[in-house]
C-alpha cells in the first residue's frame, strides 16, 4: 500500500518538476528576448510579469523534487556522534514537520487566492490573473507535503524510504 | 511573555533545531511562524505566510539567479573560465601568492567581458580551480 502510494506521489513529483522546468525555460527565453529587444528599442511588453510568475512556477514546482533528492540544507556536524535511533527520529520529525509546513503554505495561499479572485488581482503590466498562479503554488505545495508525509511514514514504519526497499 | 523573551526562546530553539540536523528552512520557518503567532496571533501569521511566500517566490531579485547559473555553466562548459585562469596563472603563478593573484586576475578578465562584478566570477573561476 505504502509502495503504491509512494509510486503515485513520485509521478506527481516528476510532473511538478517538469512544470517547474518549463517555468525555468520560459523565464530564460522571455528575459533573453526582452534583453535583445531592448537593444533594438523593442522591449517585450510584460516581460517582468511573465518572468516573475514563471519564477513562482519554477520555485514551487521544483520544491517536491528538491525534497525527494535530499536538497534541503541541514547542519550535520553532530550526525556521527548521535545514536542511530536519534538520527532516525530526527529524520522522521523533519519529514513530518516539512509536510505540515507545506500543507500550511498550501492552505494559506489557497485562502489568499479566494481574495485575489474576488478582487480580480493581477500583475501590473499585462494583468496576468494572480489567482491561477496561487492555485498552482497551492497544488505544488500539496504534492510536496504528501511526498514528505509518505517519506516520514515509510521512515517510521519500515525504517527507510520505500525506494530503498524496492531496490533491495 | 515579553517580546524579548519570545525572541530569546526563538533563538535558542533555532540553534537547537539546527544542531539537531533539522533542515535550515524548516527550523527558520518554525521559529518565525511560532514567534509571529506568539506576538501577533495565528491569523497574522497565516496571512503573512500566504503573502510572503508568494511575494518572495516571485521577487525580481531572484529572477536573475537562474540566468547567473546558466552563464556560469556556459563559462565552465566552453572552457572560458579555465583558459582565462590559465593565462593569468602563466603570468603571475610563479610569484608568491600566485594562486590567489591568478584567480583575481582571471575574475577581472571575466569582468571585462561581461560587466558583472568580480564576486560572481570569483565563484566561477574559483570553483573551476577547486575542481
Amino acid at each position: 500500500m505504502l509502495k503504491r502510494l509512494t509510486k503515485l506521489a513520485d509521478r506527481f513529483i516528476n510532473l511538478s518538476a517538469i512544470i517547474g522546468s518549463i517555468g525555468l525555460i520560459v523565464e530564460v527565453v522571455i528575459i533573453l528576448i526582452d534583453v535583445v529587444g531592448r537593444m533594438f528599442d523593442m522591449p517585450l511588453v510584460g516581460a517582468q510579469d511573465i518572468s516573475q510568475m514563471s519564477m513562482i512556477i519554477l520555485v514551487f514546482g521544483a520544491m517536491a523534487l528538491c525534497d525527494k533528492t535530499g536538497g534541503h540544507i541541514a547542519v550535520d556536524i553532530f550526525e556521527t556522534s548521535f545514536p542511530r535511533w536519534l538520527n532516525n527520529s530526527i529524520d522522521i520529525f523533519s519529514a513530518l514537520i516539512g509536510a505540515l509546513i507545506f500543507a500550511l503554505i498550501a492552505w494559506a495561499i489557497y485562502e489568499s487566492s479566494k481574495i485575489s479572485q474576488m478582487l480580480n488581482l493581477a500583475t501590473n503590466i499585462i494583468y496576468l490573473p494572480k489567482a491561477y498562479f496561487q492555485w498552482a503554488v497551492s497544488a505544488f505545495c500539496i504534492i510536496t507535503s504528501v511526498g514528505m508525509l509518505l517519506r516520514g511514514i515509510s521512515l517510521a514504519v519500515i525504517g527507510k524510504e520505500v525506494e530503498e526497499e524496492a531496490d533491495l | 511573555m515579553s517580546a524579548a523573551l519570545i525572541g530569546g526562546i526563538g533563538m535558542a530553539a533555532l540553534l537547537v533545531m539546527l544542531l539537531m540536523r533539522v533542515p535550515v528552512a524548516f527550523a527558520m520557518f518554525v521559529v518565525g511562524f511560532g514567534g509571529i503567532t506568539a506576538l501577533n496571533g495565528v491569523n497574522s501569521a497565516m496571512s503573512l505566510l500566504a503573502s510572503e511566500s508568494f511575494t518572495l517566490g516571485s521577487s525580481a531579485e531572484l529572477v536573475v539567479v537562474p540566468l547567473f547559473i546558466l552563464m556560469g555553466n556556459v563559462a565552465t562548459a566552453t572552457g572560458m573560465s579555465r583558459r582565462l585562469y590559465d593565462a593569468a596563472y602563466a603570468m603571475v603563478g610563479s610569484v608568491k601568492g600566485g594562486l590567489a593573484s591568478a584567480t583575481i586576475i582571471g575574475c577581472g578578465a571575466f569582468r571585462l567581458f561581461s560587466g558583472f562584478s568580480s564576486n560572481h566570477w570569483q565563484s566561477v573561476v574559483g570553483r573551476d580551480e577547486t575542481l
